[in-house]
């Protein structure tokens, strides 16, 4: 117990050391949070400044899970930081248990920052549901952590991990919704199979329609749904993270067991066809 | 084969896909001793100690350490020893202190960073992040980080390499420090010197196998090159009047006609005849020089390598 305590301890003072963790889950959401808010009025209109929120924070899980966890835990392996744990009797839970617990200790803050500027400087009102919210949010955050996981286990070195990063990170955030609303019977099929758009559809079912996880079925079924996808990717997340951890960079990884990286996408793929063949 | 080896290895061999870097290798590592394995780059020095350590998996053979097999038991078996890796790194913004600390929480047993600290002359570092430290610093911390569970057995690859001849120098008082306090250690190492100061026996590896073993004397005893006696006398020496002293291989007079070179087996006697056919001849000496052959002289024997520097 006294290792979890004390890497979480240590996890929370590194990242609060690094100016890069502040800039990439503070100053950079903020930025497009003030600037796209100006663009699209989001000031006394509540449905967009709720589509503002909903960007930055998705920009934040995004940034917090594919870099967070996964460049930083790729970053640690390539320069022999994990090997000097691994002499040690600690396994990989702790780690990545405290690396978990830091991600979301450093996101939450900026979560209640979002809402309560939106609220002074959009008039956005208070969702109803703020306990269904957060709760949601740090689904969402957990489970890109997850996915962060998986890149770190699949990608061999840093270059390849940053290809994976780009590769996902640009898609989920166009086609989740989260930059512009979906629209055509193509773009709206995609987003089914992304991530990201459960994050964004559940968050909006949320604020917008002010449901909570404990409203009607008929009202909160949506939310529902998308939390449980991202309860998926959570559980496969970090059931693939776990098992394929590697603490030395020399321990390569098979080329077939990259494909573990499709794993992620198989709850998506369930779920994207169940609601398209459901209609 | 004496039972309290702190470690036995038996036919221990490691493979990478083809490249066969261990080669079934077998030594003892008995309790409170410096044992050295000294090798070229590529001698399979770190395979070896890093199965030990229970980090690598072995491809065949029986290890065992403190009675634990480094495949089977990692866990009991890394609680209770100490480890100095030649390849590592900390995060960039840890704090010295901040580091033992968080290595003194993973074992069932620790010392106090604060201890560990003032011991191995980091305190007024203690602050400071692992990024600011000096190559000696981080080998320092790197060596607290090792005595943090207060090992019976520590590993150290190459504590030494890459550093000032001054800092080696510290390095070395701190390894004779872990002897003294009765703590066994294995060292890898490409530096005779440092072999030849701190270990109480010494494995000369290449190639994956183990060219000879024994106590820095003994190797050098084994050695088929001779001890050296020069000599430098005041008078000529004629070549053709010199005797043939006992266990001389070769004499080899310099031009000048007074240094002579006298290789023998057994330096003491044929040095004691020199002296006594000196004195009967009346010719007096100026100086006199006795080199024993080094352990380099028996690695470069062994191997047909020079050790790199
Ligand atoms: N993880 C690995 N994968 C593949 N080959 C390896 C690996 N580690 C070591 N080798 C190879 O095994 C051989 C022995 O390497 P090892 O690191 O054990 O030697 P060493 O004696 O420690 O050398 P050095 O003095 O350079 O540290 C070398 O040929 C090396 O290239
Ligand atoms: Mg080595």
């Amino acid at each position: 117990m006294k290792s979890y305590i004390a890497l979480i301890k240590l996890d929370l003072k590194l990242a609060l050391r690094l100016r890069t963790v502040i800039f990439f889950n503070y100053l950079f959401p903020m930025i497009f949070f003030f600037t796209i808010g100006t663009f699209i009025g989001a000031k006394g209109d509540a449905k967009a400044a709720t589509t503002v929120v909903t960007m930055s924070v998705t920009l934040g899980i995004l940034g917090n899970g594919l870099f967070g966890a996964g460049i930083r835990a790729l970053q640690e392996r390539e320069m022999n930081i994990l090997r000097r744990y691994k002499v040690t009797p600690i396994t990989p839970t702790p780690l990545l248990v405290a690396s978990m617990v830091t991600g979301f200790t450093i996101f939450l803050p900026y979560i209640l920052v979002l809402l309560t500027l939106s609220h002074f400087w959009y008039q956005m009102p208070w969702p109803h549901h703020m306990l269904s919210l957060v709760a949601f949010i740090s689904l969402g955050l957990i489970a890109f952590r997850s996915i962060g996981l998986i890149i770190a286990s699949v990608a061999n070195n840093m270059q390849e991990g940053t290809i994976l990063v780009q590769l996902l990170y640009f898609p989920m955030l166009f086609m989740s919704g989260a930059t512009f609303p979906i629209r055509g019977p193509v773009f709206s099929v995609i987003s089914k199979f992304i991530p990201a758009s459960y994050l964004v559809k559940g968050m909006q079912s949320i604020m917008l329609n002010g449901t909570g996880f404990f409203s009607a079925w008929h009202d909160s079924q949506e939310l529902w749904q998308a939390a449980g996808a991202l309860l998926l990717t959570m559980a496969v997340g970090l059931t693939v993270g776990g098992k394929l951890f590697r603490w030395e960079k020399e321990e390569k990884i098979k080329g077939t067991a990259k494909l573990w990286v499709l794993a992620v996408m198989l709850p998506f793929a369930v779920i994207g066809l169940w609601q398209i063949l459901g209609k | 084969m004496s039972t309290d080896a702190v470690i036995s290895v038996q036919q221990l061999r490691k493979s990478y896909d083809k490249l066969e870097a261990v080669k079934g290798i077998d030594f003892q590592v008995q309790a409170g001793e410096v044992f050295g394995i000294l090798g070229p780059n590529g001698a399979g020095k770190t395979s070896t100690v890093e199965i030990l350590e229970g980090l690598r998996p072995r491809t065949g053979g029986d290890a065992q350490v403190l009675g634990y097999d480094p495949d089977r038991q990692k866990q009991q078996l890394k609680d209770r020893i100490g480890v100095c890796l030649q390849a590592t790194n900390l995060p960039a913004k840890i704090r010295t202190q901040e580091a033992l600390d968080l290595f003194a929480s993973f074992y069932s047993r620790s010392v106090s960073s604060e201890t560990l600290l003032k011991r191995l002359q980091l305190w007024d570092k203690r602050a400071a992040f692992y990024e600011t430290l000096s190559g000696g610093q981080k080998q320092r911390l790197a060596l607290a980080l090792a005595l943090v569970n207060d090992p019976q057995v520590l590993f150290l690859d190459e504590p030494t390499t890459g550093l000032d001849p001054q800092i080696r120098l510290e390095i070395h008082g701190l390894i004779e420090q872990m002897k003294s306090e009765g703590r066994t250690v294995v060292l890898t190492t490409h530096y005779i010197e440092e072999a030849e100061r701190l270990c109480d026996r010494v494995a000369i590896m290449d190639e994956g196998k183990i060219v000879a073993l024994g106590t820095p004397r003994e190797l050098q005893q084994k050695s088929r090159s001779q001890s050296r006696i020069q000599i430098v006398t005041a008078q000529a020496l004629d070549k053709a009047a010199l005797p043939q002293w006992p266990d001389v291989v070769d004499m080899v007079l310099e031009d000048d006609k007074r240094s002579l070179d006298v290789y023998s087996s057994r330096p003491a006697r044929t040095l004691f005849e020199i002296m006594k056919w000196l004195d009967q001849q009346g010719i007096t000496l100026e100086d006199v020089h006795l080199k024993r052959p080094t352990l380099e002289d028996v690695f470069v024997e062994l191997t047909g390598k020079q050790l790199r520097d």
